[in-house]
């Protein structure tokens, strides 16, 4: 039986990557089971949205005008 | 995607250069690297311009010649190999949150709604500052590896982390600290 202390690494892990059958099994079996890493899985998914929007709003944001003749001139 | 393909060389640095710059500039948080990066981008796309297939937007296009450029950066400029540090392994958190054999001993505050901060500016105040607050290693790591979707071992050889397992466990550390200072300063 995996300990909550595993199981937060794993759930991070499994974010960005697969984990094998057994593993994954255990998990799920884990979470089915402890409310406070089922509260932690929701709050790392919505941290990792937090994060896209994150990096979407500050997309929208501007190069100054001098950087933007910095570079044209380097450009050219 | 046809409106993309019309705009032309020249303009590219007035259309892209912004959103260029603020990828580079949140990834490797100086601003004349940021510079830099941005011009070896748009130069690289003129020279390879032939090659783009039109699949994808310009702007994805140049995004993506953006993200080999900053791995070079990194690749460049490689941390040295190490075991983590103190102040990653969060050890002062986890010991708290967890006791000896591995079990919460405590009750993680509920988030409510968490959506609804997304519509607040005050939230994203907060964000922004936990983000800055993570031991740079952490923050890069958070952005190659979870955002970026760089390869773990790729990670591994720019940020020093000698194996899979330990940088995965900094991963879930750098998350455990950002989900601590929400919480402390946000969700409370």
């Amino acid at each position: 039986m995996r300990k909550c202390k595993q199981i937060i690494e794993l759930t991070s892990r499994e974010m960005q990557e697969p984990l094998s059958w057994l593993t994954r099994l255990e998990v799920r079996v884990h979470l089915l089971m402890c409310k406070t890493c089922r509260r932690y899985q929701q709050q790392l998914s919505f941290m990792d949205k937090a994060l896209s929007i994150m990096e979407q709003r500050l997309l929208s944001q501007h190069l100054s005008d001098s950087a933007k003749r910095r570079i044209a001139k380097k450009l050219e | 995607m046809a409106q993309q393909m019309n705009i032309a060389p020249e303009d590219w640095l007035n259309e892209y250069g912004d959103i260029l710059y603020r990828y580079a500039l949140l990834r490797v948080r100086s601003e004349p690297t940021a510079e830099d990066l941005v011009q070896e981008t748009l130069l690289s796309g003129l020279q390879s311009y032939a090659n783009f297939s039109g699949k994808s937007t310009l702007r994805t296009w140049l995004i993506g010649i953006l993200k080999h450029k900053i791995v070079d950066h990194f690749r460049k400029n490689k941390y040295e190999m190490t075991t983590l540090h103190d102040e990653e392994t969060a050890a002062d958190i986890l010991a708290y949150q967890f006791d000896h054999q591995g079990h919460w001993q405590v009750n993680l505050v509920e988030w409510g709604t968490p959506d609804k901060s997304i519509d607040d500016e005050q939230f994203w105040e907060v964000f922004n500052r936990c983000i800055s607050r993570l031991p740079q290693r952490m923050a890069d790591l958070l952005f190659l590896r979870a955002i970026d979707g760089v390869a773990t071992d790729t990670c591994c050889e720019l940020l020093g982390f000698e194996s899979d397992n330990q940088l995965w466990v900094a991963l879930s550390r750098t998350r455990v600290k950002l989900r601590q200072c929400l919480e402390t300063n946000w969700f409370n």
